[in-house]
């Protein structure tokens, strides 16, 4: 669609002489430069349809851009519709989708001992895992970083009008994703969802799925402290691995201590009081675990939690996967200090923390520590 | 691809005119003046009815080949993305593209702080097939499609048929290429500014006193106010147009949509031109009454004066204002920052080294 008419000057009937010179050249692939020039003159009114043809050939021209512009389209998203089919090719991708009810979340905080957890779980039968989406990070850190202003608009994409319909665009991307992760799961498969560190999104991801199964995992925020603390300083396995928390950069569990103790309490308070507040909303199947609890009598605390949850689970697969996954079946070179598997002993804090990082972090976590573990 | 057009008709004795016609640029497809071989209107009648047949069987099979997301009666080839970065003008922009009959502007959803923010920046470490936004880019623009058609029809559900949704996202900028992918015949537009008036506007607003210190000084806005000292004001505005202009570049570079690049500098100059060129390039309809009419309600003269001025967020619209507002290290600081940005979009703008 043309939007401003200009006037068509050329003309072809009352022509006195015209000079007409256009020269196109190619200067890359398949984009040309040109220059066009008409001069001459013309006789009495400027003809209408002639500038009527004018108009029409550059009509023409915008037609035949759209016309590329949404052939290049429609070939990129017939390419998307085949990718995005294949996982599901035979079995049809809306039957495969995840069963919400069947869905597992772990929420808590990191160094609490949800990938012992997990691994346990993941090993009875049709249980399938899905690894730290981080989908509560995604949602949950931009919710709360959201000025109260942006809260209150329609605007905003999660502002609060329009709360229900973003619940439910999140229930549909989880479940989605879902999908993708673990194509295969049947329809009678649980998927546990390891998500310790997308806890500050857990309230979302429970009203979006209010039929799902949830474990609340808690450990003594001095333990989970002290964990952090061993694995970031200089040669541990946290500071080693890829830096994605830069650790190395700053370097804080070697030069500041402190430092780094107040920021992880400070985790601690917003993940696992996201992930409580969750809990306590929730509908659906929930279990509180105390990681100390899991540590004392793992298979007990394995029942418990199945049974709470309500899945059907036998003794003999639970012991069979606590057996496996015991702290005495890690490899002794894979354990100790600076390592990801470290000491597994409740109260350990009372060792390694010095009594003013104690302190820092018994007074951030005041709240949450009388609540979980009162003295 | 730009083109310049110069027609020129003058009287030179009674009845007869001389003229000049003149175009030159660049072209993907047929040189204007081709016509592609059109030599009478009859011909070009029928190529027309043969293109506009062609484009609603196209427009058809695009409409199917997208995701099953629920997106109501709202057409995705009808999103226009605002894309850029803060204090571009694009509030008068959307303003004026918000009068149109049919058209609907989306204030600010930051849906591309949403997934830009978390994509690029914290969870940029899950990029496997676990990462919620990890794996194939089908994958992730497919779930991000359906997100946006889901949150637009909740909100907007009168948006239908023929209806533009504009969407002014200059602060959801940082996660254009991401939006852009996930519906890629929508239609967008980059909007550009000099990035010393940039950060002048952002150092005016942020100083003490001005308009958005005083939204944290009130309670307006919560979290960490901005920093104080000037120097690190700049450093910031500085690094936060890198970033968000750079993203709507490279979306805007990988757009295969309609699209357009605005320089705001352009739009003050010569803003009814302008206004026509950006519905002429993302091939939407306009009516110039219509057009000049909102221009004239949102221009900067009818704003009320008490709203204008220093510390404002109607501050002075006046192209190279900098020069007057930064100190000669604040220049070579957001021209050290921006540096290859600036070259790209004004060329002609003699980087100053500081030397004003």
């Amino acid at each position: 669609m043309r939007v401003a008419k200009k006037p068509g000057l050329v003309s072809g009937g009352s022509l006195l002489p015209v000079l007409k010179n256009r020269v196109a050249f190619e200067v890359a692939r398949g984009i040309k430069a040109f220059l066009n020039v008409e001069l001459g003159l013309i006789r009495g009114e400027t003809p209408g349809a002639e500038s009527g043809l004018t108009d029409a050939k550059a009509d023409t021209r915008e037609k035949d851009t759209r016309v590329r512009q949404l052939g290049q389209i429609g070939r990129r998203l017939a390419g998307r519709a085949r990718t995005v089919a294949e996982p599901a090719a035979g079995d049809g991708a809306q039957d495969n989708r995840v069963r919400p009810e069947n869905m597992i979340w772990i929420f808590g905080s990191g160094r609490s001992g949800s990938t012992w957890l997990r691994s346990m779980m993941s090993d009875m039968e049709r249980h399938r895992v899905w690894e730290e989406p981080m989908v509560g990070q995604l949602f949950g850190v931009f919710h709360k970083q959201a000025q109260e202003g942006q809260l209150r608009s329609a605007n905003f994409i999660m502002g609060e009008p329009t709360r229900k319909g973003w619940t439910r665009s999140i229930r549909n991307f989880v479940l989605d994703g879902a999908h993708y992760a673990n194509p295969r799961l049947g329809p009678d498969d649980y998927l546990v969802v390891k998500e310790p560190n997308g806890s500050t999104g857990a309230p979302l991801l429970m009203e979006a799925l209010p039929e799902s199964r949830m474990i609340l995992l808690v450990r003594d925020p001095r333990d989970v402290a002290a964990s952090v603390l061993d694995g970031a300083r200089k040669g541990s396995w946290l500071y080693e691995r890829k830096d994605k928390g830069r650790w190395k950069e700053n370097a804080l569990a070697d030069t500041n201590p402190e430092a780094i103790t107040r920021r992880r309490a400070n985790m601690y308070m917003t993940q696992v009081g996201n992930a409580r507040d969750a809990y306590e909303a929730h509908e659906g199947p929930k279990v509180l675990v105390r990681y100390e609890e899991l540590r004392a009598d793992t298979l007990e605390t394995m029942k418990r939690i199945y049974s709470e949850l309500g899945i059907p689970a036998g003794d003999k697969d639970l012991t069979r996967v606590v057996e496996k996954h015991s702290w005495e079946n890690i490899p002794e070179e894979n354990k100790g200090e600076g390592k990801f598997y470290r000491k597994a002993t409740p109260g350990g804090w009372r060792e390694d923390l010095t009594p003013k990082q104690a302190g820092i972090v018994e007074k951030i976590t005041a709240p949450l520590l009388e609540e979980f573990y009162p003295a | 691809m730009p083109v310049y057009r110069q027609n020129i008709l003058l009287e030179v004795a009674r009845g007869i005119k001389a003229f000049l016609n003149f175009e030159a640029g660049l072209t993907r497809g047929p040189t204007p003046g081709e016509g592609g071989g059109i030599q009478s209107l009859e011909e070009a009648h029928k190529r027309l009815e043969d293109r506009n047949r062609q484009i609603a069987e196209l427009e058809k099979k695009v409409r199917e080949s997208r995701s099953d997301a629920p997106a109501g009666d709202l057409k995705p080839e009808n999103v226009v993305w605002m894309f850029g970065t803060a204090r571009v003008g694009s509030t008068w922009l959307g303003s004026m593209m918000d009068e149109p009959t049919g058209h609907t502007m989306w204030h600010e959803p930051l849906v591309g702080a949403l997934f830009g923010g978390f994509y690029y920046g914290r969870g940029a470490h899950r990029g496997g097939k676990h990462g919620i936004l990890g794996g194939p880019d089908e994958k992730r623009s497919r779930a991000i499609r359906a997100f946006i058609l889901a949150s637009a029809h909740e909100k907007f559900p009168e948006v239908s048929g023929d209806g533009y949704l504009v969407v002014k996202e200059p602060n959801g900028s940082n996660g254009a290429p991401l939006l852009a992918q996930a519906l890629p015949e929508s239609r967008m537009i980059f909007l550009v500014r000099d990035p010393r008036d940039v950060v002048s506007s952002n150092l005016s607003g942020k100083s003490e006193g001005g308009w958005t210190a005083e939204a944290y000084k009130r309670g307006r806005r919560q979290g960490t106010p901005p920093p104080s000292d000037p120097k690190a004001i700049v450093r910031k505005g500085a690094k936060k147009y890198l970033e968000f202009i750079g993203r709507s570049k490279e979306a805007y570079d990988a757009h295969e949509g309609p699209k357009v690049l605005v320089r705001y500098e352009e739009l003050r100059a010569d803003t009814l031109g302008t206004m026509k060129r950006i519905y002429s390039e993302l091939g939407i309809p306009m009516d110039e009454d219509e057009v000049a009419r909102a221009i004239k309600k949102h221009s900067w003269e009818n704003i009320p004066e008490e709203k204008k001025g220093e510390g404002k967020f109607y501050r002075k619209a006046t192209p190279g204002g900098w020069r007057e507002d930064l100190t000669p290290d604040q220049i070579q600081m957001v021209e050290d920052i921006t540096g290859p940005l600036l070259q790209e979009f004004y060329p002609e703008q003699q980087i100053s080294r500081a030397g004003v």
